[in-house]
């Protein structure tokens, strides 16, 4: 470029700039640093918690050697090594230990190691856990007999098997792959479910019908009185009804009786390290494993089973042991439930909202409110779920159509249907605003070509514009979905529980009870890490449930997203 | 620009009208608009043939596309929008209080400027109209579909990917297309807004190729900038300016022997 193209006053300054090198502020670079580094930062939080949580979740099913310890004052400690941690010894301690010891400690400025044992035997020690510190080791063993057992109750024993009785008759125990012993495990987890199958289900529908029949009786009395002859014929079914569920339940009973004795005949008698013997019987008996003699493949065996065991087992122990199907069929229930309502109800408001309510005031004003109910705390959604939702509208549906169950509430207390509905007003705002959004995005050429087609503006709105705006739809029922399958707060009020007795949904009409309490993966994992008897016990299940959490609402929203990502490639054209 | 032209009332507008059409299809009467305060249609008058191609032309915001649009009552849409005047297609009021405007938009079919095929099939796309319109009986749908893509000059082309999405096409392919979707329901009028303006030369010919075959066998009135696609393809022409209607006549006569110096320079280039 020569100069005569510069006009005379730039040449000038472009004289001036020339070999200056631009302000690095002006270009913006630190500020580019420090968009980075937030960024960076806040990935490597994200990472880092991830990993936290993965890691301990994964691990905690692996099993772990038994170490047998004794300590120098005589004491044998079996267990898993827990934990280990350094800590600071009181002054007198130290003071009683060998002068090596002393002179380690004092390098190590006062502080040594322990490690944490988790020794089981529940019922024998009435502790499970216990410490151990580096300086009171004696001898530190892993012998290859000591043996794992989960048991339906008392937490795991370690120790040894002493011996087997099969039927009545006391066996020699060789080993645990022994198929004596594996068949006798497997006939008695077999009668187990049966007694389960029994209790649970055919007495829980002799349970059921009884109470039935006995609810119609109380509707005939409330309707038609005491005195009358619908009563008395409701009252005369009740009993031959009685007689022939009596005789049905007491035929279960004996036949419960039966397989509970056959039960008691195989039992496996169990020696702890310091020689206390316990006897179980093998239906109470979850798993058994020789945990210092395990290959590699005994040890996946033993991983998967408790993987198993977990994903589709029921819990046991205070929820602290065995699975946690009930939570997740709870939490997958009431999130797909919620999304039932949600995705309508947020729709049809948003629709409303921009495509026929007149923009005004009153509709900015709508917005607003509704843009700000995304952050009112959740617990007072829970709060007003249990007033409104469980009180007053259950209450009345009770007083309409269950008035032959009061006072024992049917609607009138949480339960499936209304916390499907408290987390549906708590994520609706979430579906509106995007709806809107994508609604507004839908171009206007769409809709004026359909217009101008003679369509009618549902038409349009049903044939072009919801199609359109499906993917924005679909983002905000994700949202709203990650965020109603993770909120726990207004659950507790409105129908979490510890322990659901049933699946809200089963096998007895009408097949899915919205009035059913349930139970929930996050509230789970806040009842075992906090509310339990062992809390040092429930720990590492705590991290196992979030993994599954966390797992469970990624599956849900990639597929999600996937759907949405097949609904977007429709509307993307290939022109220009 | 220029204020030596005064125009105030529609009575200044020089017309001069071809012959030979079948008599009036629209009548627009005394046609003012606006938008909120301002005004965008001055007491516009003006007739359109029955059969024959009007084309409207003018400088940027003069309101072509305005006047167009009230023709199908797309402006309906626009808030704050005031009309007084009346159109009246084939002497009915179609902005009387009783008039059906989504039976109106059924007797008229309409081009935009930029294509606007709907996320369909291009059957789907096609029959659109008949759809809204409950047309289910699918040998009619069909025969429509093919009908409508020929006189579009586009069956050769898509016959064989039908229920392929209409967004995969070309721009003239997709503009052909909201042709064929606009005549499907047989209109009686075809309005048509810088239809070529995101075109090609190629496809702007097939277009105008196009056009020519529809005139006749509907009314069509079309929106162009490009004078020579007016001189081609229409046999009247409106010149408007700053919301007035100044010249309404022949083609040849509008682009050859302007009667109104301000048509004269603007078809001679001198502004616009
Ligand atoms: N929706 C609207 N709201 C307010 N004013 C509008 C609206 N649409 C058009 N106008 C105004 O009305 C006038 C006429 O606009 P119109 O679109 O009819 O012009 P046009 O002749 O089609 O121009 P172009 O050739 O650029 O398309 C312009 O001044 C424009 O700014
Ligand atoms: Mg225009």
């Amino acid at each position: 470029m020569t100069d005569s193209y510069i006009p005379r006053g730039q040449a000038a300054s472009a004289e001036n700039t020339a070999g200056r090198r631009t302000d690095l502020r002006s270009r913006g670079e630190p500020a580019l640093w420090s968009l980075g580094g937030a960024l960076a930062l806040g990935i490597i939080m994200i990472l880092g918690f991830l990993a936290l949580v993965f890691s301990n979740g994964i691990a905690t099913f692996i099993p772990k050697p038994i170490a047998v310890v004794t300590e120098t004052g005589g004491q044998v400690t079996a267990g898993e090594p827990f934990r280990s941690e350094s800590f600071r010894p009181t002054v007198e301690e130290v003071a009683t230990l060998p002068p090596d010891w002393q002179a380690r400690i004092k390098s190590a400025g006062g502080m040594v190691n322990r490690t944490l044992y988790r020794m089981g035997n529940f019922d024998v020690y009435g502790e499970d856990f216990r410490w151990v510190a580096d300086y009171a080791v004696a001898k530190r063993e892993f012998p290859a007999n000591m043996v794992f057992v989960e048991r339906m109750e008392w937490g795991p024993f370690i120790g040894t098997v002493k011996a087997l009785t099969i039927d009545g008759n006391a066996q020699p125990f060789k080993s645990i792959e022994d198929p004596v012993f594996l068949q006798a495990h497997q006939q008695a987890l077999d009668r187990a479910d049966d007694i389960r199958d029994i209790e649970r289900g055919r007495i829980g529908d002799i349970n059921h019908r009884l109470e039935n029949e006995r609810l119609a009786l109380r509707k005939v009395e409330l309707a038609e009185g005491r005195t009358s002859a619908a009563y008395r014929d409701a009252q005369d079914r009740l009993n031959t009804l009685s007689v022939t569920l009596q005789r049905d339940y007491d035929a279960l009973a004996a036949e419960v009786t039966k397989l509970r004795e056959a039960s008691a005949r195989n039992t496996l008698t169990l020696a702890a390290v310091g020689g206390e013997e316990k006897t179980i019987e093998f239906a109470a008996l979850v798993r058994i494993y020789p945990a210092n003699d395990l290959g590699f493949w005994g040890k996946v065996g033993v991983y998967l089973s408790r993987w198993g065991e977990f994903l589709g087992g029921e819990p046991r122990e205070a929820n602290t042991e065995g699975g946690v199907f009930p939570a997740i069929f709870g939490t997958a229930a009431m999130t797909l439930l919620m999304v039932l309502v949600v995705a309508p109800f947020g729709v049809i408001t948003a629709l409303y909202l921009r495509e026929y309510a007149k923009q005004g005031r009153l509709v900015s004003f709508v917005r607003i409110s509704v843009n700000n109910l995304a952050g009112v705390p959740s617990i007072v959604y829970g709060v007003f779920g249990l007033g409104f939702f469980a009180y007053v509208l259950g209450g009345s549906i009770d007083a309409l159509f269950y008035p032959e169950r009061l006072p024992s509430p049917t609607f009138g207390t949480g339960g499936l249907l209304w916390s499907a509905l408290t987390l549906a007003l708590l994520t609706v705002p979430v579906v509106i605003v995007a709806t809107e959004e994508a609604l507004a995005a839908v171009p206007r050429s769409m809709r004026e070509g359909s217009l101008a087609c003679g369509a009618s503006k549902w038409q349009t709105i049903k044939y072009i514009v919801l199609p359109r705006a499906m993917p924005g739809v679909m983002t905000g029922v994700i949202l709203a979905m990650a965020r109603g399958a993770g909120e726990v707060a207004p659950l507790m009020l409105v129908g979490v529980v510890k322990l659901a007795p049933e699946l809200p949904i089963d096998g007895i009409f009408p097949f899915v009870h919205l009035e059913r309490s349930f139970m929930h993966l996050g509230f789970h994992i806040f009842d075992v890490g906090f509310q339990s008897r062992n809390a040092e016990a429930g720990k590492p299940m705590v991290f196992v449930t979030t993994v599954l959490l966390i797992a469970l609402v990624t599956i849900v929203n990639a597929a999600a997203i996937i759907l949405r990502s097949r609904l977007k490639r429709r509307f993307a054209g290939s022109q220009f | 620009m220029d204020s030596a032209v005064r125009i105030d009332t529609p009575a200044d507008t020089v017309y001069h009208l071809k012959a030979g059409g079948a008599g009036a299809i629209l009548a627009i009467n005394e046609l003012s608009l606006w938008y909120g305060a301002a005004q965008a249609l001055h007491g516009v008058q003006m007739s359109v043939e029955k059969g024959l191609v009007t084309a409207l032309i003018g400088p940027s915001g003069c309101g072509k596309s305005t006047l167009l649009r009230c023709i199908n009552r797309m402006n309906d849409l626009v808030d704050g929008l005031r009309i007084e005047g009346e159109i009246r297609l084939n002497g009915e009021d179609i902005y009387h209080k009783s008039a059906d405007v989504i039976a109106l938009r059924k007797r008229m079919g309409m081009v935009f400027q930029k294509p606007n095929p709907f996320p369909m099939t291009i059957y789907e796309n096609v029959v659109y109209p008949l759809k809204v319109d409950g047309v289910r009986d699918k040998a009619l749908l069909e025969e429509t579909c093919e009908r409508a893509l020929r006189g579009a000059a586009l069956w050769n082309e898509v016959k064989d990917r039908l229920d392929q999405s209409a967004l995969g096409m070309s721009g003239g392919q997709q503009q052909r297309l909201c042709i064929a979707r606009a005549i499907a329901a047989d209109p009686e009028v075809l309005l048509m807004d810088e239809p070529c303006s995101a075109l090609d030369p190629i496809a702007t010919a097939k277009i105008e190729d196009l056009i020519n075959d529809l005139a006749g066998q509907y009314t069509v009135v079309i929106v162009t900038h490009n004078m020579q696609q007016a001189a081609r393809v229409s046999d009247n022409t409106a010149f408007m300016y700053l919301g007035r209607l100044i010249e309404y006549g022949d083609t040849e006569t509008i682009f050859q022997t302007p009667k109104s110096p301000k048509t004269q320079d603007y078809v001679t280039g001198r502004f616009g």
